[in-house]
């Protein structure tokens, strides 16, 4: 397209001209950015905890006290073994669990032994699928000599409602914040045309077509959110490492590293930050380009 | 050729700015418009430039109906026009030599033809050593003429200029007033609106006057008029001095305007 190098440098210019503008503008959208991009990583961190719970899917299927080992290995075992979703059952005796028991919490559990172990023997179940929890520990209750199950469902279950939840919230952020930054630069991009509503008239007097009119206002407003863009996503980087140590200080959680983030984020960032420079750009052009003469200069 | 049939125009707070206007301009002609103010003079150029749609009637520009063009074709007519303010409109911020340069950039101009033509215009408008100059640093009279060379860049069939000497001394008007005669004698139309008449009775041009809207006197084109050349031929290309003649961009008014007149007239193709 002819003449599309002037329109840019136009469209670059414009930015430093009306720098303080320009920077009120960077300032909001960065916000912006960075509410929705913490949103984000809240809610790929929670997923991220959620699926390993889920990966951790082992229960502990507790047996009748009348049975003994030998009847638990021969015969519950093989049984619970042969049932749909099973991964693994694994044998854990009364005493290995009193043993255990004693290491944590005390010698006092280590008189427990024998005929005086009030624990039952057990088998530890995995599962392949956790989704189909409630269906497997039906068929497992159903085994002769099973007595009850230690139940995880609900863990699993408050860890997928949060991440619902931080998901939505997140959402709503986007959105609104989306719509903030819209404002923003479309206000932005406004003040440059008001203060250029003069060369406005004279182009559109010249014959300069409504594209050429439209174009270097779009290009500042996309260079205002490549600016945006690049400046959140440092700062992002620098504060998730930073919050990431903190929360682990407190909660002993295994964090998604930045490094896997950091292509999608960045890209995110100034991809949102362009968009929205751009449709702020078109949304406050519209109304000059329909304007002719001296309406334009407000006469 | 510009063609008014029974035009009229009644703004929307009710105002009759022209009522039944019938008004025709050859190609080539120099017309002065007067009026007092509030007669219709410039309503009568705003519907030229298709500024505004007029109530009822019918306008031919170059033998081409204005009055239902499309929008998105307005900037190609105008490209075939050249306008100069009462007020200049020159942009403080850029030199002489940019703001004429503005005109062409905006319609997609090459860098090369931009600086090989706005230096030629300015030598044109005698202003060739104020090309670096801003604008606040010139007279009223220079910044008119570089207004006027703004107006000439794009090498357009029809100038127009509203009111051109009302911000400057009566001896600018004049000169003003003569580099548009000159203009005019390569073949472009000029039409002049003002409310100077000592000004007027000075040139021997057509004169229309409007009042209350309506056409009420016109003198009609004198009749040498008609035997000015509207292109310059081999042998006055011949008489231009060299070093003139080598900074004349080689492009003739039919090329500059064909892209214009080509967008107006084939519809779709020429589309943005």
């Amino acid at each position: 397209m002819r003449g599309f190098g002037y329109l840019s440098k136009e469209g670059v210019r414009s930015v430093w001209n009306n720098r303080m503008m320009s920077a009120a503008s960077i300032g909001v959208l960065v916000s912006c950015l960075l509410i929705t991009g913490a949103a984000m990583l809240i809610s790929l961190n929670v997923n991220n905890v959620v699926e390993q719970v889920g990966k951790d899917n082992q229960i502990t299927v507790f047996l009748k006290d009348d049975i003994d080992e030998l009847t638990a290995i021969q015969k519950v075992g093989p049984e619970i073994r042969h049932l749909d979703n099973i991964c693994d059952c694994e044998f854990y005796s009364k005493d290995q669990a009193i043993t255990e028991w004693e290491s944590e919490l005390g010698p006092l559990f280590g008189e427990l032994q024998g005929e005086e172990n009030p624990l039952p023997n057990a088998f530890h179940v995995t599962m392949v699928d956790l989704s189909q929890y409630g269906e497997t520990v039906k068929s497992i209750k159903s085994v002769e000599g099973v007595d009850m199950i230690s139940d995880r469902s609900e863990v699993a279950k408050r860890l997928t409602d949060l991440n619902r939840l931080v998901t939505q919230v997140g959402l709503w952020l986007v959105a609104a914040l989306g719509i903030v930054s819209l404002f923003i630069i479309s206000n932005s991009v406004r003040m440059t045309m008001y203060s250029r509503r003069f060369e406005i008239s004279i182009m559109k007097s010249v014959g300069a077509t409504n594209h050429f009119v439209r174009t270097p206002f779009v290009i500042e407003g996309i260079v205002l959110g490549l600016i945006s863009g690049v400046l959140a996503s440092c700062i992002i980087a620098f504060l998730y490492e930073a919050m990431m140590t903190a929360v682990k200080y407190i909660v002993p959680i295994t964090e998604i590293p930045y490094d896997q983030l950091a292509v999608e984020m960045t890209g995110g960032f100034i991809l949102f930050g362009m968009v929205v420079g751009a449709v702020g750009a078109l949304i406050s052009i519209g109304r000059y380009l329909n304007m002719e003469g001296g309406e334009i200069l407000g006469w | 050729m510009i063609q008014f049939k029974n035009v009229s125009k009644v703004y929307p707070n009710g105002t009759q700015a022209l009522d039944d206007v019938n008004i025709t301009i050859e190609k080539g002609e120099f017309v002065f418009i007067v009026g007092a103010s509030g007669a219709g003079k410039s309503t009568f150029l705003k519907l030229i430039m298709k500024e505004e749609q007029p109530s009822s009637g019918t306008i031919y520009i170059n033998g081409i109906n204005t009055t239902d063009m499309k929008r998105r074709k307005v900037p190609y007519l105008r490209r075939t026009m050249g306008i100069v303010f009462q007020d200049f409109r020159l942009i403080d911020k850029m030199t002489v030599f940019d703001n004429v340069a503005f005109a062409m950039r905006v319609i997609g101009a090459r860098p090369r033809a931009v600086k090989k033509r706005v230096h030629y215009i300015l030598g044109l408008v005698g202003l060739k050593d104020k090309a670096q100059s801003r604008p606040a640093e010139l007279s009223g009279g220079e910044q008119q003429r570089v207004s006027l060379a703004r107006a000439l860049v794009n090498n357009p069939s029809l100038i127009i200029a509203d009111e051109p000497t009302g911000n400057i001394d009566p001896e600018m008007s004049f000169e003003i007033i003569e580099l548009l005669n000159e203009i005019n004698k390569q073949g472009t139309t000029i039409i002049v609106v003002t409310h100077e008449h000592d000004l007027v009775q000075k040139f021997k041009n057509r004169v229309i006057e409007i009042q209350g809207g309506r056409v009420i006197s016109d003198t009609g084109a004198p009749s040498e008029k008609a035997e000015i050349p509207i292109e310059i031929s081999k042998e006055q290309l011949a008489e231009i001095p060299e070093e003139i003649a080598e900074e004349i961009p080689d492009v003739s008014e039919e090329e500059l305007n064909r892209e214009a007149l080509e967008a107006i007239t084939d519809g779709e193709a020429a589309e943005e």
